[in-house]
């Protein structure tokens, strides 16, 4: 094995991996809608302490989160197949993608089931008494008074699991599926020069995750603009920072805005 | 291809002897990272100009890559390096000697290193500034007041997050079997191969790791209500 590293394998590598970024992205948001759907279904019986189901609910976010999302990929993958065809159900044909985003999703759905769960409870009740005592149905207290509330609270945690997500998807190459790391491995093996290729693949991901992270800031600012910071805005001298034009104005406005119109 | 629910037990039985590799891969690079997390928290805190940079750098990179490509990265520039050391130096080494697992060792543990400074860090920023000012102002030099008032008071905090950190190392451990290490992932995917039953095999291994889980927990718990003693109010 004797060869030299040349940093061009990695320049010339990037736009080859690049290309299947796509796929690699289709996982991401595949498994964390799919996890944001379970998540939500499997967090309310637990939230509204429903008997049965919430020691059901208990049982699958403890396994999803107890063992690792290899064996999961594996177990799901061999395991979906036989369980299946016991119900005459043949999903042999059923390419191999959907299997990863089925598990990736149910391991997602667990961790975002917590945060949710997490989320709603560090809502102030007062505010779903508020809600009720102004006459809302428990459907319109949830989605108009604690959800808002809740997602603001949500969205760190979420961005996290969205970014670990898209390293996990590296994993799905262990079963054949073409997304970067597998695209690395066999360009790796054409050139006989993995380190390099491996160097471009870290890069991507990398700057990938560093992105998502960058959008997901922008994203939680917005869904956090309701609540304002209490600390008065002060550093350590003592000296008033600068203040954005836009939050000034908003907090000139503030008694003006919160005068409510109820119409009848 | 049938379902056998009496080969799960079968497979859990020959799943048992991998847990002690699985078991040393995950402590050797909880340990070594807690190691390099201290270093590059405290070059972090403390703002040390050249080290504090390459810290923040080396924890950006490794928390932005998957830690699959961690462990290529590693077990493809590992041998090069030490192939290309000992033809420099004339040291006799050879990479071919190296034992698999050591390749899992090194790159888990720059990989936990990296989850762990993190950790360490705001571990640290959770003890009250006071603390450390008292120490100092009792005479105690810096080494000895974090490590007699500071470091207890920061493991406290952050006993949690690394409980979080251990389970998600084991876990990721599992990834060994790509360097052909064999942990109990990859004595799952021998047991299944050679007997054809897949899913049996992969659901005891799963078992496994779900037990293994549960008692990182359940100790945790009872770690964390010893060593939060002294944080307890009341009078007695």
């Amino acid at each position: 094995m004797e060869y030299g590293f040349d940093i061009a394998y990695v320049y010339k590598y990037v736009p080859k991996l690049l290309s299947t970024l796509d796929l690699t992205l289709l996982i991401v948001a595949g498994a964390i809608g799919t996890g944001l759907i379970i998540g939500l279904l499997v967090a309310l019986p637990r939230l509204y302490h429903v008997p049965v189901l919430r020691q059901l609910s208990q049982v699958y976010v403890s396994f999803f989160r107890g063992t690792p999302v290899l064996i999961q990929l594996f177990l799901f993958y061999y395991g979906l197949p036989e369980i299946l065809k016991l119900i005459y159900i043949d999903v042999t044909k059923v390419p191999v993608l959907y299997f990863v985003i089925l598990t990736l999703g149910l391991h997602a759905g667990a961790f975002i089931s917590e945060t949710i769960r997490g989320a709603v409870i560090a809502v102030n009740r007062g505010q779903v008494e508020a809600a009720y005592a102004v006459g809302m149905t428990g459907y319109q207290a949830f989605t108009r008074i604690i959800l808002p509330q809740a997602l603001a609270i949500a969205v760190p945690v979420f961005s996290n699991l969205v970014i670990a997500m898209l390293k996990e998807t590296s994993l799905a190459f262990t079963l054949g599926v073409m997304e970067m790391t597998g695209k690395a491995q066999s360009l790796g093996a054409l050139s006989q020069h993995f380190l390099e290729t491996y160097l471009s693949l870290a890069i991507i991901y990398l700057i990938i995750s560093i992105l998502l992270e960058r959008i997901l800031l922008v994203v939680e600012r917005r869904l956090q603009r309701h609540m304002r910071r209490d600390t008065p805005n002060r550093n350590w001298l003592g000296i008033r920072r600068w203040l954005p034009l836009r939050r000034l104005t908003q907090e000139l406005n503030l008694d003006k805005k919160e005068v409510p119109h109820y119409e009848a | 291809m049938k379902l056998d629910p009496s080969f799960i037990w079968t497979a859990f039985v020959k799943l048992l002897s991998a847990i002690p590799t699985t078991l040393e891969i995950t402590f050797v690079s909880v340990f070594c990272g807690l190691i390099i997390g201290t270093i590059t928290a405290l070059a972090r805190i403390y703002r040390i100009p050249v080290l504090a940079q390459l810290s923040s750098g080396y924890v950006t990179f490794i928390r932005g890559t998957p830690m699959l490509t961690h462990l290529l990265l590693i077990y493809f520039s590992l041998p090069m390096l030490i192939d290309g050391l000992s033809s420099e130096f004339g040291l006799g080494w050879n990479s071919a000697r190296i034992p698999m697992i050591a390749f899992a060792f090194v790159s888990f543990s720059i990989t936990a290193g990296a989850y762990m400074s993190e950790v360490v860090r705001s571990g640290l920023y959770a003890v009250d500034r006071g603390q450390m000012e008292a120490a100092l102002s009792v005479g105690m030099t810096t080494p000895q007041a974090l490590r007699r008032v500071v470091f207890p008071q920061a493991f406290a905090a952050s006993l949690p997050n690394l409980s979080n950190s251990l389970i998600g190392m084991l876990h990721g451990s599992t990834l060994a079997f790509t360097v052909s290490v064999v942990d109990l992932n990859a004595k799952a995917q021998i047991v299944a191969s050679t007997n054809w039953k897949f899913f049996e095999a992969y659901l005891a291994a799963a078992l496994i790791f779900w037990g293994l889980t549960l008692l990182i927990e359940r100790i945790t718990a009872f770690v964390e209500r010893r060593i939060n003693v002294y944080n307890r109010g009341g009078v007695a």
